[in-house]
């Protein structure tokens, strides 16, 4: 297997309630499309991107920036992908 | 749905006390209108509002007003009922019909009944029955179980493990209702499932056959009927499938016109899915008495980040 090297980017959360519940099932969702494997990460703290409980504990609320790294063949769709619902505020606004 | 005075009878012959008088021939006669009248205004020759297309039930008073008529004027009135084409005529209080009543019954080919009930019960009664003759029902796809009261029907492709759900279900002291096929009947707005009398108490195992559930498990392991409270779909689980992942917002779908939750439950090597099935009723049920806990916890989250929200 091909080695892939690691891309990340930072987000800020910028819908009002945060990662909380369902942005946390949408991010599941839009991660579980995806064969490369995600993390999302939050002072120090890393959890898969594919763990709705994990997520949860981020504590990703309003203004918090997350840092979502991605390795794997279809990393970088993933990443426009997460982007695309860090962008719309989760669908919330 | 339409039914016939044969229908009715034979459903009320018992429960009713219901007698024919007269009518044979007729009873294949479809009630248009399922509900009952007193034709009290009408004897007295106010038709600008008659039920004519309900059973009509002569009471005591409907009697005793004919009594105080000559016969003359009770065959004219009793004629101008019988004129509007009314479905049958039920006499309560086990009284024998007035001559009158009895030849324009025959003449006007409308069939002639006799209850032993007072009349205000048998109305009650009476209606009930039409009611339950009439209600909406259906046969679906699918297996009914019993979880500490929940009714849960399992449904899914053949070949997903229904039966064998089910099984494991029995197995912890659930209950089956029906196997594969449900019959369902809308009842004030529940629906009530039970199993084909036919095959009922009976499921199919592939590789064993047909297996008789009370003869393995006890009577504790089968029940008549249940009302349905949530249908659960086992599908095989497909990675992009658009299932629920926090269950603040479980699907819905209808079954009679009523909308019941609807779960979507993956299947797929070690997920036992008895014990997902049984979460999924017990948390249903834990949302019944007040607790959700899903929306509980989003409530908790939702909470601390807007206190933690960066101004």
């Amino acid at each position: 297997m091909a080695e892939h090297k690691t891309i990340s980017r930072e987000f800020e959360v910028l819908n009002k309630y945060g990662i909380h519940a369902r942005p946390a099932a949408l991010l599941v969702k839009a991660a579980g499309k995806f064969s490369c494997d995600i993390s999302i990460g939050r002072k120090g703290a890393e959890v898969s991107a594919k763990s709705i409980m994990g997520l949860l504990t981020i504590e990703g609320h309003q203004g918090s920036r997350l840092i979502v790294r991605a390795a794997g063949h279809d990393a970088e769709e993933a990443l426009l992908e997460i982007a695309a619902l860090f962008e719309n505020k989760f669908f919330e606004e | 749905m339409a039914i016939t005075l044969k229908e009715l009878l034979d459903a009320g012959s018992d429960r009713l006390s219901l007698e024919l008088l007269w009518g044979e021939g007729r009873l294949d006669r479809e009630i248009e209108e399922k509900a009952l009248n007193r034709p009290g205004l009408a004897l007295t020759g106010f038709f600008q509002y008659f039920a004519q297309r309900r059973l009509q039930v002569f009471g005591l008073a409907e009697f005793t007003y004919l009594k105080s008529l000559t016969s003359e004027d009770r065959e004219a009135r009793l004629r101008a009922m019988f004129d509007k084409n009314v479905p049958g005529v039920i006499i309560s209080r086990n009284r024998n019909p007035l001559p009158e009543l009895r030849i324009l019954a025959e003449e006007y080919g409308t069939p002639l009944f006799r209850t032993t009930m007072i009349t205000s019960h048998f109305i009650n009664e009476c209606t009930v029955i039409l009611e339950e003759l009439t209600a909406p029902r259906d046969r679906i796809q699918g297996t009914m179980l019993e979880i500490m009261g929940i009714g849960v029907l399992l449904q899914g492709q053949a070949g997903i493990g229904k039966s064998e759900t089910a099984l494991s279900l029995i197995g912890r002291g659930y209950s089956l209702v029906a196997d594969d096929v449900t019959e369902v009947v809308r009842t004030s707005g529940r629906v009530m499932a039970f199993a084909h009398e036919l095959t009922r108490y009976h499921m199919e195992i592939r590789g064993v056959g047909i297996v008789h559930v009370p003869s393995l498990y006890g009577v504790s392991a089968i029940r008549r009927d249940a009302m349905l409270d949530l249908v659960i779909n086992l599908h095989s689980y497909k990675n992009d499938a658009d299932e629920e992942r926090t269950g603040i917002q479980p699907g819905e779908i209808e079954v009679l016109g009523i909308k019941f939750p609807y779960y979507a439950l993956p299947v797929s090597p070690g997920r036992d899915m008895a014990n997902i099935v049984e979460a999924t009723a017990l948390n249903y049920k834990l949302k019944l008495l007040g607790h959700d806990a899903a929306k509980e916890l989003d409530e908790k989250i939702i909470g601390r980040f807007l206190r933690k929200a960066v101004k």
